[in-house]
């Protein structure tokens, strides 16, 4: 009787084992482009924005606008995952079946390149071919995948910096004037806590858990406060540095004073949404969706730059990816570069911008009739994301193979720290001494 | 198994041996094997290669990146682990998982089970459909239902506590560390209610009826022969069901972890395999994953040992 279930049991794994392995090589040919009957490159394209509510329409018309215009190149799109997307490239590098071109995110370059064998944009297109698609670039963002022998592996391609979006009717119904200035974040807590006090939700800064557990939102705090997070050749981390416990102390005060929710990113972003919560700080990236809540909820949504700490300026950095190249053949890196090239013209950033709320890498364009200026005159806030672009710190990613704990680390800390009556001070000496022994 | 393969065979003795070849006999012998091999391969292949690669892994460093070689690091990694304040959390968080778990996988649905065993047969399985129906909705789903529901100011239940007057602000059922871990219970719980429920109506089925109609017989209460009859004969799937529930919440719970808090606030609601994952697939460090995994392995495997053991004593078999 039990040798029986034993034999069952037995079988019952090996079925399950065989499905496991089925699944595994229907995705394998998935996953790896061919050419196609009409004579056309066919490269594949890994991207999270097809798998985002509000940006899956844009991000299809990219690519069919491309596959249109293009005689020698057909791209598919594959969507991806925003959560996991790094877990996902990784894995799927690590089963050899990688995609031709990969939205990654802009504080990895350095990984990428030393754990991926990617080519380079030079290499790749020839040196004047790049430099001619770069002219008219924005030049802050245009450094953002280099690595540190100069070459550009990651084009930044979709990319938002932070902004403090409010409900101007709940503004009203508190008793506050929608159109006097939020500057600081001092500011940010007497709205706040005016909102609170009229009944309704005040701030959340969306930093700890709705992206993924990434940490530039963070850095923007910490970098705002004149604080930083490692020193200056990357050798050792900076948590306990007086800045940066200071921005993370404010932040705290926001939170304790009722000024600023304690819920989950997600939970506020709902809020927000659906009309109780009073200022969300939120990549502009989230822009669209927030536009027709607003819309379809009758309120009248408002946008301002990143709050500063008194009277420092205030430091956005980028959230945001980049496109790169995994493909190691030659015709399908060209091919992954015609489109690439594409996705990041004039035509495509203004695609971009009014389809997703990224920011147009190619600042001109918000002037110019034949892309974006009779649409930026209706979404004047364009131009306060595009302005924060000439402030803009880069999203440090950690160095080593210890990286990605670090980082994990640190949203822990402060998540910890800014929804608890801790004592930061002490809490950044822990996450500090925890973080310096996994620096490499 | 062996022996159950050999005694399948038809019986041989009767035959001279020694008209047999050697490597006749020898083929004979090993046909059982023969049989159980494609399954035996992929299961030493899928299962226990890769047990032993952990125990390898966990004395290294590596970012699972074909190109990087691994570094020795020896037992640095358990050391990490041991020292660090989130394996403790974690490891304490699975403990409370369990514990809270099990009025959902095995106390109500034997009361579920129970209650609904002498209805009539529709009634019975329209009974155990409602109750069957979490089971085949997909967690991701769920959770985002789950979400809405217990939002903090738009959600049904806030809002049904607040108009009670229950509470004066909305309880942050997924931000506040004090409820976080309750409420992944409770929805882990609601949705494993059904499984269990099958399982314990498939062991009450499995019971002879004739036992019940004897105490009827002999004048004994219902209640009393639930007692005295169902549960020592349902024993050995209570005995299955806490076993699984212990071993398996911290599964059951992850993908609810993974969607709804990722672990949060600050790791009030992780536990070892979210833990685990972490490690391994959003920070990419090997190493560090497979320590804990080996830790956990070994820690499971303890209590599994444990629960044969109870199991050989408690549970009745009715043969």
């Amino acid at each position: 009787m039990k040798k029986k279930k034993i034999v069952a049991l037995l079988a019952a794994a090996a079925m399950f084992v065989t499905m496991g392995t089925g699944c595994m090589t229907t995705k394998a040919t998935d996953g790896t482009g061919s050419e196609s009957g009409n004579g056309k490159t066919e490269i594949t394209f890994y991207t999270y924005n097809l798998s985002v509510a509000s940006h899956k329409e844009a991000a299809q018309k990219l690519i069919d606008d491309f596959n249109a215009q293009s005689d020698t190149v057909h791209v598919t799109g594959v969507a991806a995952d925003v959560m996991s997307l790094q877990t996902k490239i990784q894995s799927d590098y690590a089963a050899g079946q990688t995609f031709d071109v990969v939205q990654c995110a802009l504080n990895q370059v350095g990984y990428y390149v030393e754990n991926y064998k990617l080519p380079s944009f030079e290499d790749v297109a020839g040196q004047d071919a790049f430099d001619a698609h770069m002219e008219g670039f924005a030049e802050n963002a245009k450094t953002l995948g280099q690595y540190s022998d100069g070459k550009t592996y990651v084009l930044p391609y979709t990319f938002s910096t932070p902004m403090l979006y409010y409900n101007a009717d709940l503004f009203r119904k508190a008793g506050l004037d929608p159109d006097a200035p939020i500057e600081t974040w001092e500011d940010v807590k007497k709205c706040g806590t005016a909102l609170k006090a009229a009944g309704y939700e005040g701030v959340q800064v969306t930093a700890t858990t709705a992206t993924g557990d990434y940490d530039w939102l963070i850095q923007a705090m910490i970098y705002s406060n004149g604080g930083d997070v490692m020193n200056a050749d990357h050798t050792e981390v900076t948590f306990n540095d007086p800045n940066t416990v200071g921005a993370i102390q404010t932040w705290q005060d926001l939170v304790k004073s009722g000024a600023h929710t304690n819920y989950t990113d997600t939970e506020a972003q709902e809020a927000f949404l659906a009309g109780n919560q009073g200022m969300l700080v939120t990549p502009s990236a989230f822009e669209s969706g927030l536009i027709s809540a607003a819309e379809s909820g009758g309120w009248e949504l408002r946008a301002v730059g990143f709050p500063s700490f008194g009277e420092k300026e205030a430091i956005p950095t980028n959230s945001g990816s980049g496109l790169c190249i995994m493909s190691s053949d030659p015709e399908k890196q060209k091919a992954a570069w015609e489109f690439i090239k594409y996705v990041t013209s004039a035509e495509g950033y203004t695609t971009i911008t009014s389809m997703m709320g990224y920011l147009p890498l190619r600042p001109a364009i918000v002037d110019d009739e034949k892309y974006l200026k009779s649409w930026a005159e209706e979404h004047p806030f364009v131009r306060t994301n595009l302005s924060q672009l000439n402030r803009l710190h880069r999203w440090e990613g950690f160095p080593g193979m210890n990286g990605g704990q670090i980082s994990t680390l640190l949203n822990q800390t402060v998540t910890k720290c800014i929804f608890s009556d801790c004592d930061v001070a002490a809490e950044m000496q822990t996450l500090q001494d925890q973080a310096q022994d996994l620096m490499p | 198994m062996s022996e159950l393969a050999l005694s399948a065979l038809p019986d041989l003795s009767g035959v001279s041996v020694r008209q047999q070849s050697a490597t006749k006999r020898i083929l004979k012998r090993i046909t059982p094997f023969l049989f159980v091999a494609p399954a035996l391969i992929l299961v030493l292949f899928w299962v226990y290669r890769p047990l032993v690669q952990t125990f390898g892994l966990s004395t290294q460093m590596w970012n699972m990146n074909p190109n990087v070689e691994p570094v020795s690091v020896g037992l640095q990694n358990f050391q990490y682990i041991f020292t660090h304040p989130d394996f403790a959390q974690a490891v304490w968080n699975t403990l409370l998982y369990i514990l809270l778990m099990l009025p959902f996988s095995v106390i109500l649905p034997m009361a579920i089970a129970i209650a609904t065993n002498r209805l009539g047969s529709r009634a019975k399985n329209i009974y155990r459909a409602i109750f069957f129906l979490p089971m085949i909705m997909p967690p991701v789903a769920c959770s985002a239902v789950w979400r809405w529901l217990m939002h903090p100011i738009n959600g049904l239940f806030n809002h049904v506590l607040t108009s009670m007057g229950v509470v004066t602000e909305g309880i942050r059922f997924l931000s506040d560390e004090n409820w976080v871990l309750l409420s992944i219970v409770l929805i882990a719980g609601w949705k494993m209610i059904g499984f269990s429920t099958l399982m314990f109506s498939a062991g009450l089925t499995g019971i002879d009826p004739s036992y019940y109609e004897a105490a009827s017989v002999d004048g004994h209460k219902k209640w009393y022969q639930t007692l005295t009859i169902t549960l020592p004969l349902l024993s050995p799937t209570i005995m299955l069901m806490l076993m699984m529930s212990v071993l398996m919440t911290a599964q059951w719970t992850f993908a609810y972890i993974d969607v709804l808090t990722q672990g949060g606030p600050a790791g009030a609601s992780t536990n070892v395999y979210y833990l685990l994952w972490t490690y391994g697939f959003k920070n990419f460090n090997s190493g560090l994953s497979s320590a804990a995994a080996v830790v956990f392995f070994i820690g499971f495997g303890i209590l599994a040992l444990i629960f044969t053991r109870i199991n050989r004593k408690v549970a009745f078999y009715d043969n």
